[in-house]
């Protein structure tokens, strides 16, 4: 599908460009430290929006296998959360699976490094 | 009349000194903290001046129970692990809250690295091992006289990092299943000392000799001394350093320096338990900071940052526990 006008990621992109290879360079100490937090939270912002939603549709399709029933993302998480913390019985080799997929889809977003330099 | 001039005005007054080169330095904004020198004794000295500054809570926002030791108690803390052979930033002066701006304190200047990231490029030969015999004396300071000191052992740690994490209201499947976790794997409260509460990697003065002083005091509490050794290991603070312990040693030279000063012996499954646990600690951290930012009351990049760290150490658990589950016969467990 094309886009009349630039899509959301792409303009990130571009900001970040800029950032790393026109302002870092001139910059140093406490400033340059802020600089490069902002290019890292545009890299997760950019992440988010070309991962997020498949993400989402994919942890939703695994807490609708885990639970038994459909439902939006957020009251599945809430029941899920709950059981959890009531002690329910839950299949745990399942479960650890589930939160493993749900921790690595949040690192692929804010921090694919992390899971690479284990 | 500008906040740093008025500060010096005041430190000037405090020390009866003249004063100059007043400069911010990090601290964050809890803990600010600021150089300069002062004429004491007939010279220019090097001083570090840092403050305590109570933040405001958020609305519903639970966070009071954490122990905080500020101004005079500090002082008094630092000055019984100077005395057990603790390296620390030798005091000038304790600053009451009746310097307005909250209680802190005045030390001289220690040279050497405080950032994490750079101690593990290049760390000084055997850091874990001073780490190891820093903890020893620490967890060997006589806690009598130091009667502020609270008690916080596990439960209650747990009880209170429950309460915050609450208070946001989020739902978090695999934060609840930590949590869950911890509370399973208690551990027995049966040896209480002195425990620093923050000691890692970027909370030292690190030099070519090794530790110069042990910094941030602030909540210094009475519990299980293998607190300290896990808290050392959680690997958000081996700042992608390649040693377990704060990124620069293994745990043996950890645990072997520990039980050589302390004539105790490591409890390894504590410390792991601690390591997990201090996983679960600093995701709740992050949680603040990044809420602090979502409600308005910190407008720093950086706290927003902070705040998508979250993630990270809960990773880290998981694959604690996952490697536990595989290694840990259930009968042992």
């Amino acid at each position: 599908m094309t886009e009349a006008r630039p899509a959301a990621p792409d303009l990130l992109a571009e900001v970040a460009t800029l950032l790393r290879e026109r302002v870092l360079p001139t910059l140093d100490g406490e400033l340059r430290f802020q600089v490069l937090v902002a290019c890292t939270v545009l890299a997760q912002v950019q992440r988010e929006l070309t991962l997020g939603p498949e993400q989402q549709a994919a942890e939703r399709a695994r807490l609708v296998e885990l639970l038994g029933h459909e439902g939006e993302l957020d009251d599945l998480n809430r029941e899920l959360a709950k059981k959890i913390r009531e002690g329910a019985a839950l299949d745990e080799a399942r479960l650890l699976a589930h939160l493993r997929a749900t921790a690595d889809a949040a690192l692929a977003i804010n921090n694919p490094k992390w899971m690479a330099d284990r | 009349m500008s906040d740093d001039s008025e500060i010096a005005a005041k430190l000037s007054a405090a020390l009866n000194a003249e004063v100059r080169d007043l400069a911010r330095l990090t601290g964050g904004a809890t803990r600010p903290t600021w150089a300069f020198e002062a004429e004491l004794d007939g010279g220019w000295q090097k001083l570090i001046l840092q403050l305590s500054v109570e933040r405001d809570p958020l609305p519903g926002e639970r966070t009071g129970a954490l122990p905080r030791v500020t101004g005079a108690n500090d002082a008094a803390i630092q000055q019984a692990a100077a005395k057990a052979g603790v390296p620390v930033p030798p005091l000038v002066l304790v600053l009451g809250e009746q310097h307005g701006r909250g209680a802190g304190t005045v030390a001289h200047f220690v040279a050497g690295e405080t950032l994490g990231r750079r101690i593990v490029r290049d760390p000084p030969p055997d850091l874990a091992a001073a780490c190891g015999t820093a903890l020893a004396r620490i967890h060997a300071i006589d806690p009598a006289p130091l009667g502020f000191l609270q008690p916080f052992d596990a439960a209650r740690q747990l009880a209170v990092y429950r309460d915050v994490f609450d208070s946001y209201a989020h739902p978090h499947p695999v934060a609840e299943y930590a949590f869950r976790w911890v509370g399973e794997h208690l551990p027995a409260d049966d040896r209480r000392a002195v425990v620093h509460g923050d000691f890692r990697n970027g909370n030292m003065i690190v030099d070519r000799n090794g530790i110069a002083a042990v910094l941030d005091w602030e909540i210094a509490q009475l519990g299980d001394p293998m607190q300290d050794l896990g808290w050392l290991c959680v690997r958000t603070w081996r700042f992608g350093g390649a040693g377990p312990v704060g990124g620069f040693g293994t745990y043996d030279e950890l645990f072997a320096a520990y039980e050589a000063e302390s004539g105790r012996s490591v409890n390894v499954e504590r410390v792991r338990f601690w390591e997990a646990f201090g996983c679960l600690k600093w995701a709740v951290m992050c949680m603040m900071k990044g809420q602090r930012v979502r409600f308005g009351a910190e407008q720093t990049l950086e706290a927003a940052a902070i705040g998508r760290r979250m993630d990270e150490p809960l990773w880290d658990f998981l694959s604690l526990v996952e490697r536990r589950a595989a290694s840990v016969p259930p009968h042992v467990d």
